[in-house]
């Protein structure tokens, strides 16, 4: 079990933001669907370090961005 | 090198791995991308296993994103936790003894420049502070001396992070790390001056809390080096690690440090400005 982050797309739809894309230290790994105006998270990639949360949530207190737990394999 | 080697052979499409398929059609090779579209397209650096929430590995993301002409440049790195990264992308890297990248730079670009006169090759240093300030010291100064075009950055984290905490040049005076328990006895080496002094005509000072910045300051970096001389950028680019930062609060670090030593600075030679304000004008105008 590890810790990945998730995005809320429906709330992060409503921003049209883009901010946590620009800071996650991991390439391809927080990145952004145009059509959908959301971030989205390649769970393999993510190390769970939760600076995407930091921006979201505590930069922007818009908190669209959670860490949850995943198996090996989800 | 160059955008034909880059390609893939027609029929073979279908035998390449994905990644290398994607970095073809959704990447940077042969395109104009904008740092801001990051997460939306393919991006040179791979995955690599440098440690969660490290601002090493998000700067060299960028630096990545921010190549003015990948498929037209050689990276070279040296013993540090940079190189975990910089040997994980779709650019050609170069990796000798420790702290010598200077020297290999130098012959590197002086060789590219015979090999192919009438085409930029763009030849980037990136190795930490204890590789450019302490051990490849001497290296680094005389390629400066010498006015070798190419770009030097550094990626300081205050500390010999690779191995496990040993205090560098560039760890601030008074510092307690797992291998200097005493605390550091000297200041923090002032790379930026030694820069101007060496002889780099493009100089800055910067903390990863604007990719846009940080970008602007690469390709400047890069495009002053291929015309006038040596150009040096010194990132902070915090060891969470070492420095016990939570990696929620790294991006607030980089902030914080912003406010107070690492506040961004730039410098370059009369000559470097106005050819800046030149391609810059120039770019405006085929933009509207
Ligand atoms: C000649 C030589 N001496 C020592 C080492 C061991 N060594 C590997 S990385 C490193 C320190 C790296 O510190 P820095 O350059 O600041 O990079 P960081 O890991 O902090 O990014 C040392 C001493 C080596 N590889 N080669
Ligand atoms: S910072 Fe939050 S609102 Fe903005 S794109 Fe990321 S998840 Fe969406
Ligand atoms: S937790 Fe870290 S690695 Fe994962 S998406 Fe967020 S910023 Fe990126
Ligand atoms: S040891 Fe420090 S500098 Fe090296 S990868 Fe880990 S966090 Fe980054
Ligand atoms: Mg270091």
């Amino acid at each position: 079990m590890y810790f990945v982050a998730e995005v809320h797309d429906k709330e992060c739809a409503k921003y049209n933001c883009k901010q946590c894309v620009l800071f996650c230290p991991e390439p391809n790994c927080l990145n952004y669907k145009e059509s959908g105006h959301t971030a989205w998270v390649w769970y393999d990639r993510c190390k769970g370090c939760e600076i995407c949360v930091y921006v979201c949530s505590d930069l922007l207190k818009r908190n669209c961005i959670e860490m949850v737990m995943v198996k090996t394999g989800d | 090198m160059g955008l034909e080697y880059v390609k893939i052979s027609p029929g073979f499409e279908k035998y390449m791995p994905r990644d290398y398929v994607d970095l073809v059609e959704y990447g940077q090779f042969g395109k104009e991308l904008d740092v801001m579209q990051m997460g939306q397209f393919k991006e040179l650096v791979e995955e690599h296993p440098m440690c969660a929430g490290c601002y090493m590995a998000y700067f060299i993301r960028v630096f990545y994103a921010a190549l003015p002409k990948p498929e037209d440049t050689i990276v070279l790195g040296t013993a540090g936790c940079a190189r975990l990264a910089l040997s994980q992308a779709a650019v050609p890297f170069i990796y000798g003894n420790y702290g010598d990248t200077n020297a290999v730079a130098s012959g590197l670009k002086r060789a590219l420049s015979i090999r192919f006169p009438d085409k930029d090759k763009d030849v980037v240093v990136m190795a930490g502070d204890g590789g450019l300030m302490d051990i490849g010291f001497g290296m680094t100064m005389h390629s400066w001396f010498r006015r070798e075009k190419f770009t030097t950055i550094m990626v300081d984290n205050e500390v010999y992070g690779n191995t496990g905490g040993q205090e560098s040049g560039m760890s601030p005076k008074g510092i307690q790390l797992k291998m200097a328990p005493t605390g550091k006895k000297f200041d923090k080496i002032n790379a930026v001056e030694l820069a101007q002094t060496a002889g780099c005509v493009y100089v800055a000072r910067i903390s990863p809390t604007n990719p846009k910045r940080i970008a602007k300051v690469i390709r400047r970096a890069i495009l002053a080096a291929r015309k006038f001389g040596p150009t040096f950028i010194h990132a902070y680019t915090s060891c969470n690690i070492e420095y016990s930062i939570p990696t929620r609060e790294v991006l607030a670090d980089a902030r914080q440090r912003e406010k107070k030593d690492f506040k961004f600075y730039e410098w370059m030679t009369d000559e470097v400005k106005e050819y800046f304000n030149e391609i810059e004008k120039k770019a405006k105008e085929v933009k509207s």
